[in-house]
Formats: C-alpha cells, sequence, structure tokens
C-alpha cells in the first residue's frame, strides 16, 4: 500500500472538462470557479481514487466530495441508466445533518434538475436517502422500499443497516464511501467505523472509493490509513487555504494575580460584554457544560435583561431539539452570543460567527484551530478569535497555543488500536449476517487500521467470551455466537440476536448519573442543580462538602437515584471531584512548553531582554510578556523553574509531606507518572498515598516520603507492571470497565423490549467488575478496560519515553526543599484532580480505625 | 446472649445454639441477567463457603433461624433460585444437630417462597419467638412480637452498612446495629449477601417497620469472617 501526498492540484480547465455539459453549466451559474479544495478532489473522486482531503472549515470540502458523484450520477441519470442501488454512501458523526446535506447535496441537485427541465432534458431521478437514530419507522420502511442512489447516515445507522438483511444486499455494488469529519474520529467510535468499512467493503463485489473529509489534522497519514485501512492505496489533498488568522490573548484586569478575586469577575464579564458589543455574532467555547450555564447567568447577573433572548447555550446534554432551536436561530442571526462546551466544534453550519472567545485553554492546537475556525466559516473570511485566561498555567499555555496556531504547528492525533469491546460488538454484527469462515473473518478485520495487528489470542480470547466459554456452566448466559472448532465457522445464536444487536448497538457509554436536588434552603427545595457519578456518590458521607457547576452544596442524604443536598455553604470543599475527566492538555504542546521555559530560564536575569524575547517568540503584547515574565521570575527566585530536559521536585511539609513533581507533560503522561510513584510510595509505606494530577505536574501526600527511595522503585521497563497494580482499586478502571461491557453487549440497555435506565446499569458497575474479577482477571474485557485507562485515557507510551530520558540522564531531576508550595506549584495543589492509591486493605484500615477510636473515647468512655 | 461471628449471630438460649443468618438474596445474579446484565453466577459458591467458616467455628447447632429474603426476586421464582433455595437447605440441615430445625422466616422478597420450602418440609414464618428471643424480618410488626416474655428483637431487612473515612479514604463496612425499642434489646443483623455492603443508616433510610432511633445504637462493625470490632454509638461515628 502507499500513502502519497498529491503535490499539485488538477487544473480548472482539466476539471471543467470532466463535467458534463449539464454540471457544467449548472456549476457555473452557482460559482465563479472552482474551490482549491475541488481542484484537488474532484477529479481524483472521479477517477476513482482513495482520496484524503483536509483543509480548514469553510474549505467546500462537503461539495467537493459530491461533486464528482453527482456529476457521474447525472450522466447516468440522463442516459436512464441509473440503477435501483445504493451507489454512495456518505458519513457523519453528527446527527443533525440534514442542513449540510440540503446546502451540499440536495440543493444542487434540484437546481440541475430545474436546468434540465429548462433545457428539455429527461432524466432519471436521483434519491438521496437520509437515516439517523431519528429516523421514524415509517420512513425507514419507505427507503426499504425504494432504495437510495445516495445514503445519508451515521456510523451507527450504517452498522444497523449493514445487518439488516434485506437493506444489505443494496450495498452489493457501492461505489464510493464518504467520511466526513474523519477528525472526530479519533475515538472508538472511529475504531467501529473502521470495521464498519471493512464489513461495507467485504460486502460489496465492487471495492468502493474511500473518500475522508478532515479538518486540520496532523499526521495526515495516519488519518489516511484509518480511512483506507492496512492494504489500500490513498492519496492526501493537504489544502491550505491563505486564510490569515486574527488571534488574541488577554485576560482581565490590570494583574492577572487578581483575576481569581471577585473583583475580576467584574472585569471578565465587562471584558465579555464588551466584545460582544463591537461583534454581531460572538461564540464563547468553555471547556464544561457547568461553565457554559454558569457564564449565562452571571452576563445575565452583571447586565440584567441585556441579554435576554440574545444568548443561548449550546452543549451535548441538551435534547437535541433544544439545540437544532439555538442552530437554527444562529443561522438566522436571532442570536448574539452563544456558549458552548463542546459540542459546536464539529462542522455544523451554524451561520456567521464574528469572533470566537475561548475561555481558559483549549489544550490542542487542532482544537483551538477548529474552535476558532467557526469564526469565518464562508471561504473568504478569516478566523478571529481571542483567548482569555484566568490563571498564570493557562496565560503560559495559551500563548504556546497560539504560537503553534500561527505557526500552523497542529499536535497530533492517535487511533485507539486492538480495542475489544469495539471488536466483540463487530464480530457479533458480522456473525448475525451470515456464517463466517473464522479465517476469513479474521482476515476482514485486520484490514482495518485499528486492528492491523490484532493478536490471534486477543481475537479467539474475544470469540470464547461470545461464544460462552467463560461461563461454561451457564452458557446460554453469554453465548452470543456459535463457534465450531471442527468447521473452523462462526454464526449468531438465538432468534432474539438481530433485535439484540440493533437496539444495543453503539460505542458511546450511555453515562449514568445521580441528580443533585437541593432539600435546605426551604425556598429551593426540589431544584435539580445538575448529576453526579454514582461512585463519586459512594465516595461522599454526610456533611461532605463538593463543587457543582461552581457552587458548594453539603450533601446530606440519598434516597433512590438523587442526592440530597444543602445550599448556600460557606464550609470548606472536603471532597474533590475525582472523575471530572477534562481535557488533557496535548503532549506535543506540553513539551513547547518545557522548550519555552527553557527558553526564557536561560534570560531571566536579564529583565529587558527576557520580556522582549517572550513577545517575539509567542506573538503576544507587553502587558502578557510582562506577566509571563514575573511568573516565571517568581518561580526562579523561589524554587527552579522546571523545562523540558529537568523536573524539579520540591518538597514541603504542612500536616503531611508533599512532593510535588513538576512534570510538564500533560495530564495523560502525569497520570501514569503519578500513580507510579504514589504506588512506589505506598509500597514503600505501606500505607496509602493521596495524588493530585493536572497538566502540568502532579504531587504525592503522605505521612513521610522518602524522594530517592520512590524514584528508585519506579523503571521504565516495569511500569506496565506497576500501573496495573496501581490502577486495580480505582474507581476509574470499574467505571471504564462498565463502559466497555456496555459496548461488548455484557450489559444491554435493550433487553426483551425493557429498556433498562441506564442508572440502573451504573448502579451496578461495581457489582459487575467484583462479578467479572471472579470469572477471571484476565477476562479479555477487563483487559480492554485496562488497555483503554492504560492508552487512551493515559499515554503509557509517552511516560516510559519519559522514564527511559530520566535514566539515561537526559531530563535531569533537581529537588529542593522549600518552606510552602512555590508559584508553579501552587494550582497544582488548588485545582489538581486528586485520587488515592490504596495499598492498606480493608480490613488493617478498619483496625487502624479502630484503634484511634479507643484513644479518642478511652477517656471519655466509648461504651 | 448473643455472639457475633462475622455477618452471623449465635444466639444461646435454654442451653440451644441458635445460628441467625441475614439477608441472602439467592437468585441475584439470575435476575440480573434477565435484565440484560450478563454477569456469572458465583455467588452461590462463595455463601457455602463462607458459611463453611463458621460452621468451622460454631459446629453444629440446635437451630438455624434465616431471617428473610432467602430469594431476590419479587413475586416470583427464578429457576437459578429454585436450585440454590433447595440446595442451602440441604446444606444447613446437615449442620444441625439430632433435633434441630432450620427456620426460614418471610422477607419482603419472599412472596411465593413457600412451594419451593415446602419440596422439604419446611414453612415459612412471620417471625419466630424463642425463649426471650423474637426474630423477624423487620419491614413489618405483628401483635405477637410485643408478648411480655419477649426481651429481644433479631431483625434482617435494612442491610445496615457504615461508611469509615480518613482523610479523602472512604470504605464501607456491613454492621450490626444494637439498641433499645420499648424498652426491648433490638439488633439489626447485616445481610449476608456480598455483592455489596449495605446502606449506612446515616444517609439513607433503611426502611424498617419501626420508628428506631437509630443514632443511639450501637455499630459493630464485621470486621472480617468470625469477628466484629465495636465503634461506641452511630452518632459518635465520624
Amino acid at each position: 500500500m502507499s500513502i502519497e501526498f498529491m503535490k499539485d492540484s488538477h487544473s480548472s480547465g482539466v476539471l471543467k472538462e470532466m463535467l458534463i455539459p449539464l454540471v457544467q453549466e449548472w456549476f457555473f451559474q452557482k460559482f465563479e470557479d472552482f474551490s482549491k479544495t475541488q481542484l484537488y478532489g474532484v477529479k481524483t473522486i472521479y477517477d476513482r481514487k482513495n482520496i484524503l482531503i483536509s483543509a480548514p472549515t469553510g474549505g467546500t470540502k462537503t461539495l467537493t466530495a459530491f461533486l464528482g458523484i453527482i456529476n457521474y450520477l447525472v450522466g447516468l441519470a440522463l442516459k436512464n441508466e441509473l440503477e435501483d442501488k445504493i451507489y454512495a454512501v456518505y458519513t457523519s458523526p453528527l446527527k443533525a445533518l440534514s442542513n449540510d446535506i440540503f446546502v451540499n447535496l440536495e440543493e444542487p441537485l434540484s437546481e440541475i434538475y430545474a436546468l434540465a427541465e429548462k433545457k428539455g432534458l429527461e432524466m432519471q431521478k436521483i434519491k438521496v436517502g437520509l437515516r439517523t437514530g431519528d429516523t421514524s419507522p415509517s420512513e425507514r420502511a419507505k427507503m426499504a422500499k425504494n432504495v437510495p442512489h445516495i445514503f445519508v447516515t451515521t456510523p451507527e445507522s450504517l452498522a444497523i443497516v449493514l445487518t439488516s438483511p434485506k437493506f444489505g444486499e443494496n450495498f452489493n455494488s457501492l461505489e464510493f464511501i464518504i467520511v466526513d469529519e474523519i477528525h472526530a474520529m479519533t475515538n472508538k467510535r472511529g475504531t467501529y467505523l473502521s470495521l464498519t468499512l471493512e464489513r461495507l467493503a467485504e460486502l460489496s463485489l465492487i471495492e468502493p472509493v474511500r473518500i475522508g473529509l478532515s479538518a486540520t489534522i496532523s499526521p495526515l497519514e495516519e488519518v489516511a490509513k484509518f480511512l483506507v485501512g492496512s492494504e489500500r492505496d490513498c492519496l492526501i489533498a493537504n489544502v491550505r487555504l491563505n486564510k490569515k488568522i486574527e488571534i488574541n490573548l488577554d485576560f482581565p484586569g490590570k494583574d492577572i494575580l487578581e483575576t481569581e478575586t471577585l473583583d475580576s469577575q467584574k472585569d471578565l464579564y465587562s471584558k465579555l460584554d464588551k466584545i460582544i458589543e463591537k461583534h454581531r455574532t460572538t461564540l464563547i467555547f468553555t471547556n464544561t457544560r457547568a461553565a457554559t450555564e454558569r457564564i449565562i447567568h452571571y452576563l445575565d447577573m452583571h447586565y440584567p435583561g441585556k441579554y435576554e433572548g440574545l444568548i443561548g447555550a449550546h452543549h451535548s446534554s441538551m435534547s437535541k431539539d433544544q439545540r437544532f432551536i439555538i442552530e437554527e436561530r444562529l443561522r438566522k442571526g436571532d442570536l448574539k452570543v452563544v456558549v458552548s462546551s463542546t459540542s459546536l466544534e464539529l462542522g455544523l453550519d451554524i451561520g456567521s460567527i464574528d469572533i470566537v472567545i475561548l475561555l481558559k485553554s483549549p489544550k490542542s492546537v487542532s482544537r483551538a484551530l477548529q474552535r476558532i475556525g467557526r469564526a469565518g466559516h464562508k471561504l473568504h473570511d478569516n478566523p478571529k478569535g481571542e483567548f482569555i485566561v484566568l490563571d498564570r498555567d493557562d496565560l503560559v499555555e495559551c500563548s504556546i497555543l497560539m504560537k503553534n496556531m500561527i505557526e500552523k504547528r497542529i499536535d497530533k492525533v492517535e487511533f485507539p488500536k486492538n480495542a475489544l469491546d469495539v471488536l466483540s460488538q463487530q464480530i457479533y454484527g458480522m456473525a448475525i449476517t451470515k456464517i463466517w469462515n473464522i479465517d476469513n473473518m479474521l482476515k476482514v478485520i485486520r484490514k482495518s487500521y485499528c486492528y492491523e495487528k490484532l493478536t490471534k489470542n486477543d481475537f479467539f480470547e474475544i470469540i470464547s467470551y461470545l461464544s460462552g466459554e467463560y461461563s461454561l456452566e451457564h452458557r446460554h448466559v453469554y453465548a452470543k455466537i456459535w463457534y465450531d472448532k471442527e468447521t473452523g465457522q462462526i454464526g449468531k445464536r438465538g432468534k432474539l440476536a438481530r433485535v439484540i444487536y440493533m437496539t444495543n448497538i453503539g460505542t458511546i457509554p450511555s453515562e449514568s448519573f445521580i441528580s443533585v436536588v437541593i432539600s435546605s434552603p426551604v425556598e429551593m427545595k426540589g431544584s435539580v442543580i445538575g448529576k453526579i457519578d454514582e461512585s463519586f456518590l459512594e465516595k461522599m458521607k454526610r456533611g461532605d462538602v463538593f463543587v457543582l457547576g461552581g457552587q458548594k452544596y453539603e450533601f446530606l442524604y440519598s434516597r433512590g437515584m438523587k442526592a440530597y443536598v444543602k445550599s448556600n455553604v460557606s464550609q470548606k470543599v472536603t471532597i474533590p471531584s475525582w472523575f471530572s475527566e477534562m481535557l488533557p492538555l496535548n503532549f506535543d504542546v506540553a513539551r513547547d512548553i518545557g522548550k519555552f521555559r527553557k527558553l526564557v530560564k536561560e534570560k531571566i536575569e536579564d529583565k529587558k531582554k527576557c520580556t522582549d524575547f517572550i513577545k517575539e517568540y509567542v506573538y503576544c503584547n507587553d502587558k502578557i510578556a510582562k506577566e509571563i515574565y514575573n511568573y516565571f521570575y517568581e518561580q526562579h527566585k523561589f524554587s527552579e523553574i522546571p523545562d523540558l530536559s529537568t523536573i524539579v521536585i520540591e518538597k514541603f511539609k504542612e500536616e503531611k509531606e508533599y512532593l510535588v513533581f513538576h512534570t510538564l507533560f500533560g495530564r495523560r503522561v502525569n497520570d501514569v507518572l503519578s500513580r507510579a510513584y504514589g504506588y512506589a510510595a505506598a509500597r514503600l509505606k505501606v500505607r496509602d498515598i493521596q495524588i493530585g494530577i493536572n497538566d502540568n505536574g502532579f504531587y504525592l501526600s503522605g505521612a513521610s516520603l522518602d524522594v530517592n527511595k520512590i524514584l528508585k522503585f519506579v523503571k521504565s521497563k516495569d511500569i506496565d507492571t506497576i500501573l496495573k497494580e496501581a490502577i486495580e482499586k480505582t474507581e476509574i478502571l470499574k467505571r471504564r470497565f462498565r463502559h466497555c461491557a456496555g459496548r461488548s453487549l455484557m450489559i444491554l440497555r435493550n433487553y426483551k423490549g425493557l429498556e433498562k435506565s441506564a442508572g440502573k446499569q451504573q448502579v451496578y458497575s461495581s457489582i459487575l467488575y467484583s462479578a467479572v474479577k471472579k470469572i477471571s482477571n484476565e477476562f479479555p474485557l477487563l483487559k480492554e478496560a485496562r488497555r483503554e485507562v492504560f492508552e487512551d485515557m493515559m499515554d503509557i507510551e509517552n511516560a516510559k519515553k519519559i522514564l527511559e530520558l530520566i535514566e539515561k540522564n537526559k531530563i535531569k531531576i533537581k529537588n529542593v526543599n522549600l518552606p510552602i508550595a512555590s508559584p508553579f506549584g501552587l494550582n497544582l495543589l488548588i485545582q489538581g484532580r486528586v485520587d488515592l492509591i490504596k495499598i492498606e486493605d480493608r480490613v488493617s484500615f478498619l483496625k487502624r480505625i479502630d484503634k484511634i477510636y479507643w484513644k479518642m473515647f478511652a477517656c471519655c468512655g466509648k461504651f | 446472649m448473643i455472639k457475633y461471628i462475622g455477618k452471623c449471630l449465635l444466639v444461646v438460649e435454654n442451653s440451644e445454639k441458635i445460628l441467625v443468618i441475614g439477608d441472602l438474596h439467592l437468585g441475584f445474579e439470575e435476575v440480573l441477567n434477565q435484565s440484560g446484565i450478563l454477569v456469572g453466577r458465583k455467588m452461590f459458591e462463595e455463601i457455602l463457603f463462607e458459611l463453611s467458616k463458621i460452621f468451622e467455628k460454631v459446629g453444629k447447632v440446635n437451630k438455624i433461624v434465616l431471617l428473610g429474603d432467602v430469594k431476590h426476586s419479587f413475586g416470583k421464582i427464578v429457576g437459578q433460585e429454585w436450585k440454590e433455595i433447595l440446595d442451602l437447605i440441604d446444606y444447613l440441615n446437615s449442620k444441625l444437630n439430632k433435633n434441630g430445625a432450620l427456620i426460614i422466616i418471610k422477607g419482603n422478597h419472599d412472596k411465593i417462597l413457600g412451594p419451593v420450602v415446602a419440596k422439604r418440609d419446611l414453612e415459612i414464618h412471620d417471625y419466630f419467638i424463642f425463649g426471650k428471643y423474637c426474630f423477624l424480618h423487620g419491614h413489618r410488626g405483628f401483635e405477637e412480637i410485643y408478648d411480655r416474655k419477649v426481651k429481644s428483637w433479631i431483625l434482617g431487612h435494612g442491610h445496615p452498612a457504615v461508611k469509615i473515612s480518613e482523610g479523602i479514604k472512604i470504605e464501607k463496612y456491613k454492621c450490626f446495629l444494637e439498641g433499645e425499642f420499648n424498652k426491648m434489646k433490638v439488633v439489626l443483623v447485616p445481610s449476608f449477601f456480598e455483592y455489596n455492603q449495605g446502606s449506612d443508616p446515616r444517609e439513607n433510610d433503611l426502611g424498617y417497620g419501626f420508628n428506631f432511633n437509630l443514632e443511639k445504637f450501637n455499630v459493630k462493625i464485621v470486621s472480617d469472617e468470625l469477628t466484629v470490632l465495636d465503634f461506641g454509638k452511630l452518632e459518635n461515628l465520624k
């Protein structure tokens, strides 16, 4: 196979010649000339070559993909040669694609028809069928009878129709597959799609041409391989539009250290207000749903009534209808400002946005570009955005993001490999369509780039799981397929197989939550303020104070799926939120910040030279440069500036001892390092160790910590073993296991007509985990949960590399003793995500606490 | 006299040894299976293993009392329950002295347990009074349990457990709650069911059919298979 970048685009003349007269006439009535993207893509597709088209938002990608196909189909339709079959499949992860499809497919088609009619040309009808999770049964039935020529769908719905016996036949001679928004598929949804594409190719007698459409993303070779699989060729069109990015960085108020005070809240909202006033439409991105609501609430508080009817929220926990209303109003220009968490990042057409505000760091260059690309969505508009940061770590981070955006240095993405839960769902689907030969099945699976290196062992373990071999005495419980070892054949088991598969398909875990309800004060009684994870509730006891949506609440009691709390509390937070899975800082960006630290450090004693350097390096103004300089200088004076090749470990003592590791490698790597070192510390003292993690580093806290012994304990070659031990008792593993169990259909959302609330699944997550541990500690889905934690959630590969660099002395470690936390350590200690490395078992813990009780109450009469 | 043996109680009365076992919820896994949660069936094996440890310590007994909710599913009997209940009865019978008796109390989950235990010529009881002790499930009361003779109630039903914490570490343990009600001694027995610990009375309503003042009850935490640790009054537990 070969993956190749296209050096040149085709000429406008060649393209024009390629189009049949009718399509040509329509095109030039509507557009002046071909866009750059079209010059690369249209002819390549027409020539039946696989292509990945990467272009920034607004680069007319969708029409590029369709134009060659429309041209081909119109040609057939004019000759009356259009058959009753699906010629092209278009898939996009967005359910609400009807508008985009209207603009890029239905409208062109109807205009071509009008033109044909005007010219008195006879033409068959080219049918477009839309099938998503929202398509009604009657529409589906209609489509089954009246087969569309172009089938528009989501990855999940595509897998469903593939498995339906009659409709599946319509793909028998499929010619084109378009995969849109491919950059949003670097997750299990993508892994799933990659197998669906192979199933589709296997089903079709001709090899369909694959067309991938992507926003700016890197490495494109990787994405191309994902698109075409392990055996096919692919061309890459990396279309760079000469759009100049207008990007700025600022913080509210004069001094960023004051940003955290109440006053600066006023500054922040007045700053937002000013930007909104200056522009027709403003889009604000935050990173969390809670922040989205908070900003709307506070804007209204500071400017009562001003934004009434002009502001809207858009985030993933809103219902589809609610979101659609917001999108509609945006397109119509009714809204002045929209606040979104991540849901508006994808290429949904939302009309014209003038400016995008990035509140808090978007954590990666591609995400930042994607977000600001929402402004200037039109071909010739420049994307325009502004970072607004609220603390000093964010300030440094966003400066580097801004630099990389301007210099177009895109961070790298990866696709999950060999995910066993997704694999089991797909094997089940495959077994439902027909009886397979096992070698042939493995061959088809390995054609997917995500399963290219799937081991026979893992494959057969999943076959064992699906055929019920892990529960011999109750085979009927597990068995979804049968496998005959003699003949090597695999088929489905049970009459309900198809129904179970189709109603439980998908990779997005149905998260389930406990509603948090106010019980006091009386005037707010009964109002639901948000949701928390069930396992979080397990970790709380009466009287604990926690944060939800930026407000503090005291936990009182729980009933069923509700937790009752007291609002307006002033006590200190007693319990950190374990499970707020925040966006992790990209590893490449983290390293770039490390490099920046090193360069600044070299010049730190010369203030003038240093600030000038900062200004030039990150393209910022005086105010920002001065602030960054001050931050670094304080750290330099107080402790030492950690950088790309220096890890600084600071030790200080409060009630307990703290070791703060400044390891600026992003949360995914720090998650591994902190747990490994934490586990070492816990093992050395046989006591639990508290850890805190963020993108810039981590800390350990415990009774007494011996840095050298802890460092010696962790070796790069042992990291897998250590980490496996360290996460064994964590909630994270249990939670991920539940997700894997859902994806591999060990937990069925829909079963025998009962739609079970996800809540019920949630309550059973720990039960499920202990049940599985009873079967085998190496149960394939448990292995997958660990893989997901190690590779997708954390980044064990890069963590291993860092440890190797430490061992080779390429990264040096500096130990510093301090009276209190350093400036760089402060945010970590305040905001780090906290967890516990458990080493002390339940019984010893109980006995130790019992002794403490005896001491406490011995004098005052415990009994 | 009451002895705490892990999750169970050994009551000695009129020189007879009575082993008391809390809610078992047999058939739990099959009920999960039926609702689409496809876990294996390992619970029964483990219950027998735990019981064997207890009998190793206490030897054969004169009576065994099951405090109700022997089976998990409401209203119907799932296949797994039939077999397991009968196997359990046979096992427990083998641990009784000559002329010993197995007494099964009816729980709120046990709507139609009768037909199963009838296979072994057993009945189910709303409550069982022996000497000064009264054994009942606990979701509701009966006139007879207020008899003057009765000095102690022993109840199942609530699955009491408590959370113990230190810093950010929290663990939950099954526990007995021991206190007074109507001048009677009351012992609330934790569930024998091993899939979860139970509910903390400080956060959940345990659903007893009586208005116990649990704050004043003594907490005896099940530490391991055979021992408990006394943690004093619930209201003092941090």
